[in-house]
Formats: C-alpha cells, sequence, structure tokens
C-alpha cells in the first residue's frame, strides 16, 4: 500500500484502494493510464518509444519502453487483477509527449510515441476519453486507485486533472 | 522578487563560485586536444591523490560489478574510459554547484547534474552513432559543463516560473532563453560563459556553454561540436532530465542537419543508450557518495 512510482519504460497495477501510481517529469514519453471501473483497478505505463523493432532485447527485458509491448504487458497484468484481458470495459487516458519548440519531423517522438499508442489500442478497440499531449513542458502524473483521479502537474503551471 | 542582474552583480557571483582544481582544468584542457593519448589522462590523474582515490573507488563499486579489485589508476583509466574520469573531476570540484537546488526553475538540488550527465552522454552518442567528424570525448565533456550557468541565475529567478512560463504561453517566438533575460536581464548562456572565462576553459567549452541554444551564432570552427550538445541537451529533456520549468522550452535549431546526420531510427537508438549507460554511470558515482 502507497505510492508506486514507475520510472521510463516501467508499467504497473493496482486494485488497492489506497495505492497512487505516479510517474515523473514525462518529456517525450507518454504515460497510458486504464482505469477499470469493474474491478475498480487502475493501471499506468510510462512509454519511451513507438517501436521495439529497434531493439527487441530491449522490449524482452523492459517490455513497458515501447508503445507496441507496453500495452499487452499492461493489460496482462491487468488481467491478473481480473480486468478483461482485451481491456473490453477499461477507460484510457493518455498524458506527455511533449515536443521541444520549433521542433522537425525527426525529433516528434512524442508525436511518433502518441500516435503509436494510439493505432495499439485501436487494434484492441480501445480509445482514449481524455488526453493531455504534446505541448513544450514536461509533466509528472499521479493517479489515486480509490479516487481514479489523473492529476497533473508541471514547473511553474498549478495543477490540473485530467 | 526578481531583479535585473547588472554587470557587476554577475561578477560577483561568479567570483563567489570555488575555482575548479588544477588538476580538473589540466583534464579538460587535455581532452579536449583532439590528438591527446590515454596516457596523458592517466599521468595527471596519478599527480592527484584525491582524484586517484575517487577514480579506484567508483571503478571498484559494485556499479561495475568487477571479481577482481582493480588498484592501478592505468587500468582504472582503460576501463572506465576518459569520460568517467572527466565526470569524477569535475563532480570532485564542482559538486556543490551541480548539486544545487534550481529553485529559480523550480528544480530540486541534483536535477542540474542529472540532466548534463544526459545531456553528456546523448552528445557523445550522437556523435558517435551519426558518424559526425566530431570527437565523441569532448562532445561529452561539453554536455557536461554546457549548463553551469542556470546555477548562477537560479537563485535571481526564485518565484519567476510562473511569469516566465505565461510569458512563452503567450510570445509564440519566445523561448526561455528570451524569458531569462526579460526577468533577470541574463540568460543562462551569459552568465555559464562569465564562469567559463574565470575557470579559463577551452574556448570550445566556452563555445558550446555561450551558443548551446543558438549554434548558429558559435564561431564556425567550433559549431559541429555546439550543435552536438544542442542536440544532447534536446534529448536529456525529452527523455524527461530537464531542470524544472524551462525544460522542453527551448527551440530546435533544424540547421544541426548540415554537420550531424541523424533520422528517426539513430535518435530513438541514442534515446536507448542513454538510459542505460546513465544509469550505470551515475550508480557508479552514487556508490561512493558523490551525487547522481
Amino acid at each position: 500500500m502507497g505510492q508506486i512510482i514507475l520510472g521510463v519504460g516501467d508499467f504497473g497495477a493496482s486494485n488497492i484502494p489506497e495505492d497512487t501510481i505516479k510517474t515523473f517529469a514525462l518529456g517525450s514519453c507518454v504515460s497510458v493510464i486504464f482505469l477499470d471501473p469493474k474491478t475498480r483497478c487502475v493501471g499506468m505505463a510510462h512509454i519511451a518509444l513507438p517501436d521495439s523493432t529497434i531493439n527487441k532485447a530491449k522490449a524482452a527485458e523492459k517490455p513497458g519502453y515501447f508503445a507496441d509491448t507496453a500495452i499487452p504487458a499492461l493489460l496482462a497484468q491487468m488481467a491478473e487483477l481480473g480486468c478483461d484481458k482485451r481491456g473490453k470495459g477499461i477507460i484510457v487516458k493518455l498524458c506527455g509527449g511533449a515536443n521541444v519548440m520549433d521542433t522537425n519531423d525527426t525529433f516528434q517522438i512524442g508525436k511518433r510515441n502518441a500516435l503509436s499508442i494510439k493505432k495499439i489500442l485501436w487494434s484492441y478497440g480501445m480509445g482514449a476519453i481524455a488526453e493531455d499531449l504534446g505541448g513544450n513542458y514536461s509533466r509528472t502524473v499521479s493517479i489515486s486507485v480509490a479516487a481514479g483521479q489523473v492529476i497533473l502537474s508541471s514547473p511553474g503551471k498549478p495543477n490540473w486533472q485530467l | 522578487m526578481v531583479h535585473k542582474i547588472n554587470p557587476a552583480e554577475l561578477q560577483k557571483t561568479v567570483s563567489s563560485v570555488p575555482m575548479i582544481s588544477a588538476s580538473a582544468s589540466r583534464l579538460l584542457q587535455i581532452t579536449s586536444q583532439p590528438d591527446h593519448e590515454v596516457m596523458d589522462v592517466v599521468n595527471l590523474v596519478k599527480t592527484d591523490a584525491n582524484l586517484t582515490a575517487r577514480v579506484l573507488k567508483v571503478v571498484n563499486s559494485a556499479a561495475y560489478g568487477l571479481v577482481n579489485q582493480i588498484s592501478s589508476v592505468d587500468r582504472a583509466v582503460s576501463y572506465l574510459g576518459q569520460q568517467v574520469i572527466v565526470s569524477i573531476a569535475i563532480e570532485s570540484c564542482a559538486g556543490e554547484l551541480f548539486a544545487k537546488e534550481l529553485s529559480g526553475y523550480e528544480a530540486v538540488g541534483g536535477d542540474l547534474w542529472k540532466h548534463d550527465l544526459r545531456a553528456a552522454i546523448a552528445a557523445r552518442e550522437v556523435v558517435i552513432q551519426s558518424g559526425a567528424d566530431l570527437s565523441p570525448d569532448l562532445a561529452f565533456t561539453a554536455g557536461l559543463l554546457h549548463d553551469i550557468g542556470k546555477a548562477l541565475i537560479s537563485d535571481y529567478l526564485r518565484g519567476s516560473a510562473p511569469e516566465a512560463v505565461a510569458l512563452i504561453n503567450s510570445h509564440d517566438s519566445l523561448d526561455y532563453l528570451a524569458a531569462e533575460e526579460h526577468l533577470v536581464g541574463v540568460d543562462h548562456t551569459i552568465a555559464g560563459e562569465a564562469l567559463a572565462k574565470a575557470w579559463q576553459l577551452p574556448p570550445e567549452l566556452t563555445a558550446v556553454i555561450r551558443h548551446h541554444h543558438q549554434p548558429s551564432q558559435a564561431e564556425e570552427a567550433w559549431r559541429p561540436l555546439v550543435y552536438a550538445v544542442h542536440l544532447g541537451d534536446s534529448i536529456a529533456m525529452m527523455g524527461g532530465f530537464g531542470t524544472g520549468s524551462d525544460s522542453m522550452r527551448y527551440k530546435l535549431d533544424p540547421h544541426y542537419a548540415d554537420f550531424i546526420q541523424i533520422n528517426a531510427n539513430i535518435l530513438a537508438n541514442v534515446m536507448l543508450v542513454v538510459d542505460t549507460e546513465f544509469n550505470k554511470l551515475s550508480e557508479g558515482l552514487s556508490d561512493t557518495g558523490e551525487k547522481s
């Protein structure tokens, strides 16, 4: 019980009401948040890159690192907590995916991460009901299992809810 | 309440920062020379008992997982590589500066060091993986030092982060550098250049500190290096290691492509290596009681 901190490429899920899942300073990384109203289970992945084909060994070691391996891994973990293994009924929220200012195509990793994640979610018939993506700032995100409230923060800005 | 930093104040702030040690200064000079040899670094480390002790501590730390302890400087330097030696030397003599809480940017103590270490590794990897005609070692050192100016102006910026952010949000053309200049009259690259001069850093490192956000303004000879650090800095921020309120709020100069050939795949690979190397290096340094 307590705070579950996710680093880059980590994912985690909990159905303990007292838990909070948190990840710090998303730059171009994207946080995928799953909430299952039926089981009161919450999950999150901190995804760094869109596609695992560039390094299969890394994907095997840390599936949460890539969009295409993180989402199945997170669904599998949530299935262990009683959620539907194909994500049926799960609410999705996305945040992060920032870019530096005046970025070009090559450096738009944030945008590519978000697109890749959406594509994979669609393959499961899932889609985000809320998103806070893009922009030129980093985001810290936390979600409490009991309330299912997603709170975002960024230095120099008041906190906001997604 | 922020106020404009006048030249005398800037100079006073620079003077209040301890000088880097003679051996660190010499190490930066040596490793900036394209034709230097590993033995030059080994010999220099041997002249400094404190640095020798730290280098041996790091190489024998759990992070490197050696079965047999290394007790010779020669072996330690060749095992760790020059970049780690430079990190140890800088951290040993200027650790307080890098560990400083950047309250003006709403960043905690240690964030500057982590950002600089990530930018250093990223700049090196950009050079290696793009095949740019540059020394990866030099790109690393330059990356490590590029943001020293933030530690100097942070206190003056205290409480200004919301204003800086609002200013950037309301003006499309402004980045955080312009916001710093607007708020306190001096941006972190100008403050950093003043410290680089006081430390008598080699001209290429001074150029990186001064121009890493506007690489096209650097002297032509140093421009490829400045662009490498410009990209390394962006990659560090994209990976979630900025220094607070300014993170991601700088412009990418697309003219890097004149000097550095990098595509989306290379960039993704660089980001992967940065994660792995950063964890190893910061673990090695923190095992010895250093900041990570």
